[in-house]
């Protein structure tokens, strides 16, 4: 359905921050991504188009449609509403997602980097795999990759060198997993964004306690820790960490 | 290590085989700066060779070789037609090939006569490899991600169609 933020004709999507996102401001506000295939939506979000003044040489007003994405369905977007510094995901991007799952928040990553940027999608799980596979069909700069995270060298045929690792993946070893994969893909001065649930790592620890632990492993592993986000009210006990790897120590 | 000894090293892409030469040793160990920079990456390891996979499906057979830590046909000829025969004279090896997954690298020692090496130093020439594959292969450019998007789907649809029965529970 394409009701609630349609509403009357008096909805304006303005750039948000970090490039490539965008606020529509109706009735409220809503954190927006510009769809990169109008007309669908990806997993029954809301839609909503824009009218934009013609540019020179344009007699028509164009429309643009732009894609609801919601902070409670994805730790991203959570990121964002939260005031994170730096998602450093923008366009042009080349990002590794690891957690991928069915793919919904990976379309919104997907319409950020846009058709200059690509998002290599690893899950392991069949099911959602599936979704993901077919979500991968209607945009061309999502590679999807159905394969355990943990094995990188099982798919490093696949990708490139990636700007950004973003992980998704409520297991106990995730900062393991994007070092394996960092040592890999993830280039010098690169960053890693990791959505830490603290009850999967450690649930009998205090969250606090867990998210300093991950920023330790991390350290470990060549990476320079640069910030840490509640992702409070919209997910319990997460944080999103933030960290560059192999910083260029000229700077 | 011996001096004597010339490395070479194996890097799969989606978009076909290649096989680089290290001809400054000495300018890749304990230096970033080599690695990152094209040209410096340039003068320290040379393209040998490139085989580019004629089809989709030569393609996807490689793919699911190589994840598998096996070595393809392909890859065999490859290595025996591109790599210095080793030799015979000498009681060290005059050649080495550098493999990123030590897996593969016993399957090629096994399958031929090649003395093949993987660790840190393979590893870190293959991030520079990564970096630099679209600029050091001739009629790369611009195509590796396309590359990349088909074998991406050709290779997880395998994985899907070809396990239906697998457990679903294992990362989320």
């Amino acid at each position: 359905g394409r009701g609630g933020m349609k509403g009357g004709a008096k909805v304006i999507v303005e750039p948000h921050r970090h490039e490539g996102v965008f606020v529509a401001r109706g009735k409220e506000d809503a954190l927006v991504t510009l769809n990169s295939t109008p007309g669908i939506a990806v997993y029954g979000e809301k839609r909503i188009s824009v009218e934009v003044p013609p540019k020179d040489g344009e007699t028509v007003a164009q429309k643009v449609e732009y894609r609801v994405w919601n902070p409670f369905r994805s730790k991203l977007a959570a990121a964002v509403l939260g005031g994170v510094d730096n998602i450093w995901i923008a366009p042009g991007s080349k990002v590794l997602y690891i957690g991928a799952a069915a793919g919904t928040s990976v379309s919104h990553v997907s319409d950020i980097v846009g058709p200059q940027g690509a998002v290599y999608a690893v899950e392991f799980s069949h099911r959602p795999g599936r979704d993901l596979l077919s979500m991968a069909k209607q945009r061309t700069n999502v590679i999807p990759i159905i394969e355990d995270a943990r094995h990188p060298l099982k798919y490093r045929m696949l990708i490139g060198m990636v700007d950004t690792v973003f992980a998704d993946v409520a297991q106990p070893d995730q900062a393991r997993i994007v070092a394996l994969n960092s040592h890999y893909f993830l280039k010098n001065g690169g960053h890693a964004v990791i959505a830490v649930k603290a009850s999967c790592i450690d649930s009998t620890a205090s969250p606090e306690a867990v998210f300093a632990r991950e920023v330790q492993k991390l350290q470990a592993e060549n990476f320079k820790p640069l910030e840490q986000l509640t992702l409070e009210p919209y997910e319990r006990d997460h944080a999103v960490v933030i960290a560059e790897y192999r910083p260029n120590k000229k700077k | 290590m011996a001096d004597a000894t010339s490395l070479f090293t194996l890097y799969e892409s989606a978009a076909g085989y290649a096989l680089f030469e290290v001809v400054a040793m000495e300018e890749i160990t304990g230096n970033q700066d080599t690695l990152t920079d094209i040209n410096r990456f340039g003068r320290a390891v040379k393209l040998k060779a490139f085989h580019p996979f004629a089809s989709a499906s030569e393609a996807l057979e490689n793919a699911n070789a190589v994840s598998e830590h096996a070595m393809s046909d392909t890859l065999k000829e490859f290595l025996q037609i591109n790599m210095p025969k080793p030799k015979k004279s000498s009681k060290t090896a005059s050649v080495a090939l550098g493999v990123i997954d030590p897996g593969l690298a016993t399957a090629i020692s096994s399958g031929t006569n090649f003395t093949c090496r993987s660790d840190e130093t393979i590893r870190e020439i293959c991030r520079g490899s990564r970096l630099h594959l679209e600029q050091m292969v001739k009629g790369l450019q611009g195509s590796s991600t396309k590359a990349q998007l088909g074998l991406g789907h050709a290779y997880s649809r395998s994985k899907v169609k070809f396990n239906p029965a697998r457990s679903d529970n294992m990362i989320i």
